[in-house]
């Protein structure tokens, strides 16, 4: 997996930081036994998980009282879909950064949750190593790309650019030629590393341009929920 | 087109029925016997409706019908005094018979049609006794209806045999294709795996080794042979590429899929699976132990891509160019063979350390568009 396995080496430094200022972590999911293995393994691995949540509303609450780094968050909570606990999140304009955690059929999901400020996601089937490597990474303010997450991000560019023309002149998002060209890359499972030596640029520079891509996204989407808030009479989400 | 003729048959009939009703109650007056005139087209009342409901078209229907009809006018005889038949009234029936006249046509042809109204017009000229001009006319007119009516049905009914060998033939040769391309991807290695296998063994498998060569050569043969053009798809009905390219992922396959379905013409998404699945296989023999493959897809609006890629030790650049040309199709020919036929391309990249990266791009209508 391309994001772990670069946040393995970037993220080093954390892990020595842990002792003294140990990354803090909120984890959301409804089943027990799921939710206390994440848990216990990001306590041996040296991670301050200040609290757990067992559905939307609690995982959402917890978050905005705590204040973690991160929330590791599943998206099949009951009370709230994934999406919108993000969009909670965003909305309390907090530190905090949510790495979803997602079983494979829910592509829809990740994607809403993903648009709605999420900067992470892994798979269930991810392993321990993996998880902690994306948590460090997501703590650390870079995307974890897996590459299903590149292909959801690189599908809703491709279906924003052959919706019909809209009559009011809404810009679309685009990516670049560069940007589409790694995320495809990161799509196909290279590494950014593999990416850089590929293309010929630095694999920091592969980053950026992932990390542009997901930055669009969300402003596309933020704008166009203000958008639709205001065209339905309401204040704009602050 | 039977079918719609039949329609018609079904429709002219009934409002003969209900003119023929109106003409006798207008001139009950003027009837010898106004009973009979009604218990006769009671009779054909009767059959219009049980026509209606019994919805089989056969020789004996068909005949009794024309009997029918034929008797129905000879009872105007009975029906109406001498001085108004002469004088030139409409027969009991009205136009009625033409129905029985329609309905021959239809069923067996154009000869049948005239045939119909021929025995129709005998009757009319033995119920008037001596044919007038209105009689004469009204024959005339029966019978290029029945001949007109006959002879397009004859044409719809050789048309649609036509075009029915048509389409079967079409379906013969896309499944020969399939079948051909089924048979490179599946025996074709094996068989050369035996040849390869006997001869190194050596002894008695030589024999088995040099029978397999053969059976390779033959088969090679016959799927090497230019496949005709496919027309348009005969088959309807979008299916999601999601779903198919999906049952391809396991431990060491990745689908990469976007959020929204894929939909496509199923049997170009039916292809592009083939040479999807027919990469996958090139992998696990090709790419090392230990292989991993993704496999993405990406939606363009009238186009879709997919992306073929491994980790795999990379194949040496032209390495399947080099296989066709040595004779020996490799995944190279198959895969092209597929994407072409689909009006789509089919691009192979390999570098070294980079693994090889397959992309197939194909319009989701396939050819025709």
């Amino acid at each position: 997996m391309t994001g772990p396995e670069e946040a393995t080496e970037e993220a080093t430094p954390d892990v020595t930081n842990a002792v003294t200022n140990a990354v803090t972590v909120v984890v959301a999911d409804d089943h027990p036994m799921w939710r206390d293995a994440v848990a216990r393994d990001l306590t041996d691995a040296g991670f301050d998980v200040v609290a757990t949540a067992d559905d939307g509303p609690s995982a959402v609450n917890r978050t905005l009282a705590t204040r973690p780094d991160v929330l590791v968050l599943d998206l099949n909570l009951p009370g709230l879909r994934g999406g919108q606990v993000c969009a909670a999140i965003v909305r309390a304009q907090i530190p905090t950064r949510v790495l979803i955690l997602s079983a494979s059929a829910e592509q829809r999901d990740v994607l809403e949750a993903v648009k709605a400020g999420a900067t992470g996601y892994l798979l269930k089937s991810a392993g321990r190593e993996e998880l902690l490597d994306a948590v460090r990474a997501t703590a650390g303010g870079k995307a974890v790309f897996t590459p299903g997450l590149a292909g959801l991000v690189l599908g809703e560019f491709r279906r924003l650019s052959v919706e019909p023309l809209r009559m009011d002149g809404r810009e679309v998002p685009e990516l670049t030629g560069r940007e589409a060209e790694v995320l495809k890359l990161v799509a196909t499972g290279m590494s950014y590393k593999q990416i850089g030596a590929y293309l010929f640029i630095s694999h920091r520079t592969v980053q950026n341009h992932v990390q542009n891509t997901l930055n669009k996204l969300q402003m596309h989407n933020r704008v166009e929920l203000v958008r639709f808030a205001i065209a339905r009479g309401l204040d704009a989400p602050t | 087109m039977a079918t719609a003729l039949w329609r018609g048959v079904d429709v002219l009939r009934p409002i003969a029925w209900l003119y023929a009703v109106y003409s006798a109650f207008v001139r009950q007056g003027d009837m010898a016997r106004p009973w009979l005139a009604w218990v006769v087209l009671g009779v054909l009342g009767v059959w219009t409706v049980g026509m209606l409901l019994y919805r089989s078209h056969n020789t004996m229907v068909v005949g009794i019908e024309l009997v029918v009809a034929c008797a129905a006018i000879l009872s105007t005889r009975l029906v109406d005094t001498n001085e108004v038949i002469v004088g030139g009234a409409k027969t009991l029936p009205g136009f009625w018979p033409a129905a029985a006249v329609v309905a021959w046509a239809v069923l067996k042809g154009w000869r049948a049609g005239m045939f119909a109204a021929l025995a129709v017009g005998v009757a009319d000229i033995l119920e008037v006794g001596a044919a007038n001009e209105a009689t004469v006319s009204n024959i005339v007119i029966l019978v290029l209806l029945g001949g007109c009516i006959g002879y397009c049905a004859d044409l719809s009914r050789d048309g649609h045999a036509a075009l029915a060998e048509a389409m079967r033939v079409r379906a013969e040769v896309r499944e020969r294709d399939r079948l051909a391309r089924t048979v490179h991807d599946g025996v074709l290695q094996t068989l050369s795996y035996i040849h390869r296998r006997g001869l190194d063994l050596g002894g008695e498998c030589r024999e088995l080794a040099s029978m397999a060569a053969d059976q390779e050569r033959l088969l090679r043969a016959l799927v090497s042979e230019v496949s005709v053009p496919h027309g348009d798809a005969a088959m309807g009905g979008d299916v999601d590429l999601r779903l198919l390219l999906g049952r391809f992922g396991d431990g060491a396959v990745n689908v990469i899929p976007p959020a929204e379905p894929v939909l496509m013409d199923r049997r170009v998404a039916d292809e592009l699976a083939a040479a999807v699945e027919a990469a996958l296989d090139n992998v696990l023999r090709h790419a090392g132990a230990g292989a991993q493959a993704w496999v993405l897809i990406e939606d363009h609006g009238k186009d879709v891509t997919v992306t073929v890629r491994d980790n795999g030790i990379g194949l040496i650049e032209g390495r399947l160019a080099d296989a066709a040309a040595d004779g020996r199709m490799g995944v190279a020919n198959s895969i092209r063979g597929r994407m072409s036929d689909l009006g789509g391309t089919a691009v192979i990249e390999s570098r070294p350390g980079a693994g090889t990266r397959l992309e197939l791009t194909v319009s989701k209508k396939g050819p025709s568009s």
